[in-house]
This record gives C-alpha cells, sequence and structure tokens, in this order.
C-alpha cells in the first residue's frame, strides 16, 4: 500500500497527473454535461482497479488515505485535466458519513459497493420548501414494525433517475423543540412502487436534476445511519473539507483559457475595451488563487477552516460567471448559438460553459447565505 | 523540510516587523496625526523620521553589505502596510522605494545612502514628465557641463526635503544626480493633493547637479526601482483599506436607525461581506506579489508584472473600499469630522500615484502577452 502523504506535494502532483494523463478517455474530457453512470463505466473500472476511487476514505476501507492536503492537489489535478467526477454522490456523501457515524454492519455491507459502484446513489436533501432553509424539510420517514415508510417529496436530486440508493435527511420527529432537531439520516432504495423519479429540464436542455416523490416507500430500520433524530449534525459534520473544494480555483481557470483561446481566434483582443474586461477577470481569477493558497496552507499546516473560507466561494463562482458572460460577447452573433464553435483549430461550446456556470452561485449554499453566514460568523454583524 | 522552516522563520520575523512598526505608529498618534499634520499645512514630521530610522524602516530592503537589514519587499511591505494603516504622511514609500531603491543599486558607497539609510537626511526622487497629454513617453529634461534643464513632474514628497535625486538625459543616455533644495535656478511648485500633501513639479534652468551615476545601469535600476515602488504603494494601499473597512464595519455595529444597528439589515451585511472579501483578495494578492518579486531576482520583466498586478489589485480594493464606506456612513461620511474621509482622500492620491488599476491591468496585460509570445 501506497503511503501517499509521504510524497513530496510535487511528486504526488506529478504521479496523479501521469495518471490521469495517460488513462483517461479523451472524449470525456471536460464533459460539459452529467454522464450517466453506463457512460463513465470504463473509466470507472480504471480507477477501482488503481484503488483511486475514494482519494479521501481511510485506506482501511479501500481508500487512498489523502490527508487534506493532498486531497486538494488530487481535486486540483482531475479538474485540470477536465477528469470528470463520475457518480461519485457514494463516495463523497454517503462513505464519509457511514465511515464516521456507521456501525460495523453498515461500513462491511454498504462501503465496497459504493466503490465498485454496484451501488450508485443520489442525494435526497432539498426539497421544495426547504432550499437554502434545508432544515424546514418535511419529508416524513415514520417507523412501523422493522422498517421506515416514507412519505414526501425531494427535489434538485442530481441524477435520480440513474441511481439505485437515495441517502436522504428525513424528519423523525415532528414535535422537536427546534426545526433542526428530530431529523435523521437514512438509506433507502429506489427500485420499489413507493418511489416514483421525475426529471427537471435545465435551462440549458439537460436532464440532470430529478424530483424524487415517496408514497409509501419503505427502507429497512437498520438503514438509519447514526443516531435517531441527529442527521442534521452529522451532515454539517461533513462540510468542512467541501466548503474550500467548492472554492477551489479550477473551474474558472478552465474557463478563462477556453475564453482566451477562443477570444485570441475571434480577434478581439485588438480591442481595448476587450483586453480591460479580459484582464479584470483574469486577474480576479489570479489573485483569488493567492487567498486559496492561504487556506491550503492552513489545510497544509493541519489547522481546521473556519466559516471565513466562505469567501473563496462567492469570489470564484461569480468570477466564472463573468469569464462565461465575456465568452458570449466574444461570440457575437453566435452568442445564442447550441453547441461547440469552432475557431481556427479550438471548438468552445459557449453556451454550455454559460449554463454551467449559472447553477455555481446557487448550490452548496447560494452565495447570498454565503453572505449571511460571513457576516455573522466572521464580521459579527447582529441580527 | 527546511524550506518549511525558513518560511516559518520569515513569517515570524515578518509578525514581529508589522507588531513593532504598528506600536510606533499607534503611540504617535494613529490617524489622528495625519489630520493634525494636514491641518498644519500637509508638512511631515521630521522627528517621524527619525524614529522611523532609528527602527531601521528605510534600509529595510536594502542588503546587508550596504547597511541595510536585508530583509526584501515582502518586509517592506508589511511597513508600507502599517504606514497606509494610520495614513501617515511622511514619504516613506518613495523614499525606501525610490531614492534609496536608485541608491543602493546605483551608488552604494556615495555617503548619502547612509544618511538616507539613518533618516539624516530624506531626497524626492524626481524621474516623470509631464507631457501634453499626461505622463510624457521619453525624457527631455537634460544633463551636461554640470548642470541641469528641463522640468519633472509627480515628485512625492517634494516640499521639505534637503535635495532630490534627478533622473536626466545626459550625453550616453540616462544619468542619476543630486541637486540640493536651494540650487540656482531650481524651481518647486507644490501641487496639494486631496489628502493635503503636495506633488512636486521641479523646473531647473542650468541648475548645478551633482553626477551620481550613469549609464544602461541607470535605466534598469530606474525600472526596479519603480516596481518596487509601485509595489509598495499597492501595500501602502491595502494597509489604508483594511483599517477604512475596520472603521466602517465597527460604525455599523454600532449606529442606529429604525431602532437596531443598521449592521443588522442585510443589504448592509452583504455589502460589508463584499468590502471584506474585496480587502482579503487584496492583502492576498499584494503580499503574493511582493514576495514573489523577492523570488524574481533580476527578471525586470517579471517583477514589473507582478508590481502591476498588486497595484492593479489594490487600487480596486481601496477605491471600492473607502468609497462604499464613505456610503454606510451616510451623511457624517462626507464630513471632515470623521476619519472616513481621510482615508477615502489618501486612497485617491496613492490610487493615481504611479498609475491607476485600469493603466496597470494594462501593463499586465501586455507584459503576459509578451511573456506568451516569447516563451
Amino acid at each position: 500500500m501506497t503511503d501517499w502523504n509521504a510524497m513530496t506535494d510535487e511528486d504526488f502532483r506529478r504521479e496523479v497527473h501521469q495518471f490521469f494523463e495517460s488513462e483517461y478517455p479523451e472524449e470525456l474530457r471536460h464533459l460539459p454535461h452529467r454522464p450517466t453512470f453506463a457512460e463513465v463505466e470504463h473509466w470507472h473500472r480504471k480507477l477501482h482497479a488503481k484503488g483511486w476511487v475514494a482519494p479521501a476514505w481511510p485506506a482501511e476501507y479501500g481508500g487512498m488515505g489523502l490527508s487534506a492536503a493532498k486531497l486538494l492537489i488530487f481535486y486540483e489535478e482531475q479538474q485540470r485535466w477536465g477528469v470528470n467526477r463520475g457518480r461519485d454522490m457514494g463516495v463523497q456523501m454517503v462513505g464519509p458519513l457511514i465511515i464516521k457515524f456507521g456501525t460495523q454492519t453498515q461500513k462491511d455491507y454498504w462501503l465496497p459497493r459504493i466503490l465498485s459502484c454496484e451501488d450508485i446513489w443520489c442525494q435526497g436533501y432539498s426539497e421544495p420548501g426547504a432550499g437554502s432553509d434545508l432544515a424546514n424539510l418535511r419529508t416524513r420517514a415514520e417507523i412501523d414494525g422493522d422498517d421506515f415508510v416514507i412519505n414526501g417529496q425531494k427535489i434538485w436530486t442530481t441524477m435520480a433517475h440513474d441511481a439505485t440508493h437515495i441517502f436522504m435527511l428525513v424528519r423523525t420527529d415532528p414535535d422537536a423543540p427546534k426545526k433542526q432537531q428530530g431529523i435523521s439520516f437514512i438509506l433507502a432504495p429506489m427500485d420499489q412502487p413507493g418511489v416514483e423519479v421525475r426529471t427537471i429540464r435545465t435551462l440549458a436542455g439537460e436532464t440532470e436534476f430529478c424530483e424524487v416523490f415517496f408514497d409509501g416507500a419503505r427502507t429497512p430500520r437498520e438503514n438509519l445511519v447514526g443516531e435517531l433524530n441527529k442527521g442534521w449534525t452529522m451532515a454539517k459534520a461533513l462540510l468542512s473539507f467541501e466548503r474550500i473544494f467548492i472554492g477551489s480555483p479550477s473551474l474558472a481557470q478552465n474557463a478563462l483559457g477556453q475564453l482566451e483561446s477562443f477570444a485570441r481566434g475571434r480577434g478581439a483582443f485588438n480591442d481595448p475595451v476587450f483586453r480591460d474586461r479580459f484582464a479584470q477577470a483574469a486577474l480576479d481569477v489570479e489573485d483569488h488563487a493567492a487567498l486559496y493558497a492561504r487556506y491550503a496552507d492552513q489545510l497544509k499546516r493541519g489547522e481546521t477552516l473556519g466559516a471565513d473560507v466562505s469567501m473563496l466561494k462567492i469570489w470564484v463562482t461569480e468570477c466564472f460567471q463573468r469569464i462565461t458572460e465575456l465568452m458570449i460577447e466574444a461570440a457575437g452573433p453566435d452568442g445564442g448559438t447550441i453547441g461547440p464553435l469552432q475557431v481556427g483549430n479550438v471548438s468552445v461550446d459557449v453556451l454550455a460553459s454559460f449554463y454551467k456556470a449559472r447553477p455555481t452561485t446557487i448550490y452548496g449554499g447560494s452565495n447570498e447565505i454565503q453572505r449571511n453566514i460571513l457576516s455573522k460568523a466572521v464580521l459579527g454583524l447582529p441580527g | 523540510m527546511k524550506q518549511t522552516e525558513e518560511n516559518t522563520q520569515d513569517q515570524e520575523d515578518l509578525r514581529l516587523l508589522r507588531e513593532s512598526a504598528r506600536t510606533l505608529f499607534d503611540r504617535a498618534g494613529g490617524n489622528d496625526r495625519a489630520r493634525k499634520l494636514r491641518d498644519a499645512g500637509g508638512r511631515w514630521s521630521a522627528g517621524m523620521i527619525t524614529e522611523l530610522a532609528g527602527a531601521g524602516v528605510f534600509g529595510v530592503a536594502v542588503p546587508d553589505e550596504n547597511g541595510g537589514l536585508g530583509m526584501g519587499l515582502a518586509a517592506a511591505g508589511v511597513l508600507a502596510e502599517e504606514v497606509g494603516r494610520v495614513i501617515a504622511p511622511e514619504p516613506i514609500v518613495a523614499t525606501i522605494g525610490l531614492t534609496i531603491g536608485l541608491l543602493h543599486r546605483l551608488c552604494p558607497d556615495h555617503g548619502m545612502l547612509k544618511k538616507a539609510i539613518g533618516g539624516e537626511t530624506v531626497l524626492a526622487t524626481a524621474w516623470q514628465e509631464r507631457g501634453p497629454t499626461g505622463v510624457a513617453p521619453g525624457r527631455s529634461c537634460r544633463f551636461a557641463g554640470g548642470k541641469l534643464t528641463g522640468a519633472k513632474a509627480w515628485v512625492s514628497g517634494a516640499v521639505g526635503v534637503e535635495g532630490y535625486l534627478v533622473v536626466a538625459e545626459g550625453d550616453d543616455g540616462a544619468v542619476l544626480t543630486y541637486v540640493e533644495a536651494g540650487a540656482a535656478g531650481l524651481n518647486v511648485d507644490g501641487r496639494r493633493q486631496a489628502d493635503g500633501s503636495a506633488l512636486g513639479e521641479l523646473s531647473f534652468s542650468a541648475t548645478p547637479a551633482e553626477l551620481l551615476a550613469e549609464g544602461a545601469a541607470v535605466e534598469a535600476a530606474l525600472a526596479d526601482a519603480v516596481s518596487d515602488t509601485t509595489a509598495l504603494a499597492a501595500a501602502e494601499l491595502v494597509g489604508l483599506s483594511g483599517r477604512a473597512f475596520e472603521i466602517v464595519l465597527d460604525y455599523i455595529k454600532t449606529r442606529e436607525q429604525f431602532d437596531k444597528p443598521i449592521g443588522a439589515f442585510q443589504v448592509i451585511q452583504h455589502r460589508a461581506t463584499d468590502l471584506h472579501v474585496m480587502q482579503e483578495v487584496a492583502q492576498a494578492t499584494v503580499r503574493e506579489a511582493l514576495s514573489w518579486m523577492d523570488c524574481a531576482g533580476t527578471d525586470a520583466q517579471a517583477r514589473a508584472r507582478l508590481a502591476s498586478r498588486a497595484k492593479a489589485r489594490a487600487g480596486v480594493a481601496a477605491k471600492k473600499i473607502t468609497r462604499d464606506a464613505v456610503q454606510m456612513h451616510g451623511a457624517v461620511g462626507y464630513t471632515d469630522e470623521f476619519d472616513i474621509g481621510l482615508f477615502l482622500n489618501r486612497a485617491l492620491v496613492l490610487s493615481a500615484w504611479l498609475g491607476d488599476d485600469t493603466y496597470h491591468r494594462r501593463l499586465w496585460l501586455d507584459a503576459r502577452d509578451k511573456e506568451g509570445a516569447e516563451r
């Protein structure tokens, strides 16, 4: 077993990059949509054989056991090479929760199936009345003999139509004094009569989001992870690393690279107005990286990140959007055209980039919610 | 591992430097001192110069062998940030970056360097010239037969100094010369700035001057000194905007309207958050640029590009933060009674000096294009 953490950052980065460069299928690079499992299955097999499906999991559970600092490098290289994350909800969300809060039986049963993608997971958190205010969720799970019986509705469930299982936050005690209490974390199979999935068509014309309706669906009581009514605290405990990852510069850096080659091909760099706007965007990306480096250094020193790390997400997602907006401007009358635009030997899908940038300011806690958090937790403002 | 230990040691040195500079400025009266000096006619304090020199401030980036502390630009940046926090009116950045920057590169053995580091003499550096539409692209101020003829503009700290370093055109290219403040044929016109300071317009008519250096080395040293000063001005802006943000944050926590602190309103909270993010990005950028400049060695092009990046970001942040801070103060922000206006006015002057953010973005992108083409 390789001890990745013992390698220097440079060596590790090189090793990760080389693997992606030599093994990742060219046709899947910078995929503009979320793939079904079938589309990425052959890549997943390679990753699985290499033992790289779960970089963050401890080695004893079949992960790479990476430290936070190495993990950051792994993800940076992944994004830089345009490697699709595949169907990683199981690895990213369920696995860590089971590892942290699950029983031995749950670990033995679920973890290998996550790694092999025998089970494909989707995340049942948001509801029509519980978006930014997630704790407002209403989907009920009531104990009935050896089962939970689930009634309610989840929404924005990414790729639910291509999932075998759903992990969800459900209300198990509607009478709890605070709405954050009385929420539990349970696992449920999708393939049963009480579960209905409807896809939602997005602005981009994709169908990656779904609504999931539960009408008397059942899951065994042993599929409760952690304690009953403690789901909220557990789900929050996972978010610490997520917060720096979601603010990483890679998406904006990739988009800037695309903008630059596209705009050069279109001759936009002869226009002084465009030049200044490009310089602003490019410096926004470069200067964000300076702040990002500060947090990455904190991780390297083994420190825990505070709420202030949300700054990264606010800055980089809004910057990503401005870059894709500049692409559309540089496209001129082609700015509304679906599909790749060819300029010289470069081909850039301007609209796909634009659409990809839109939800980044909404998901993972909308930027407005992030501002609320920063203003209270970091600036100490009242109310 | 060694690398990390050294970095940690460097960080610790910088922290101590920051602390001692902050204590020194705070003891002297913080930004109240700036207000008093402004009201007294826009001069600076000779006593403060002596005190700063005693703390080693002016030689911080000068190599050990030339009588400095050899701590590099990153350390000079720490001091510049502290200067910005109290909007100190002394020409500290201009002295470190331009005057001492030129002297230690071009004539390290001249007695003037030691005196400048020791605070015994304060000189202003004149290198830009005014053209019909702004900065003149070339140099027309001439040095011949020991005499200067022509004019210089935008000389920081020009009023009240003992003499001037003047970059002029000699028989074989650029020369660095020294002119005493009272020299014959020298006229100094101080143009009053928003913060109460003055930028000097100098004119020479057969003014006697001492030749300090000549040849290609002068152009190279000037380019480096200007890059340093630009980046240090950025650090001064970062200190300034950081303090301005603290002031406005404090204000919105205490000022009440509609029976609650205005900082309890979401619109104010979000604006404050945006300013905070802007400030953190600016600080990280400028500190990174300064330490990379220390690593860039003799690569003048890279140093210039980094300096432009720093000044562009710091300018954007300081303008936005000081202007929004006035807005969030409401009507009292528009009065001279509140301190926030001092920061706005100083930001105006520092942003314009050595080029604003638009100008530096242009230089940055040109340099990036050029380096891309060379690669």
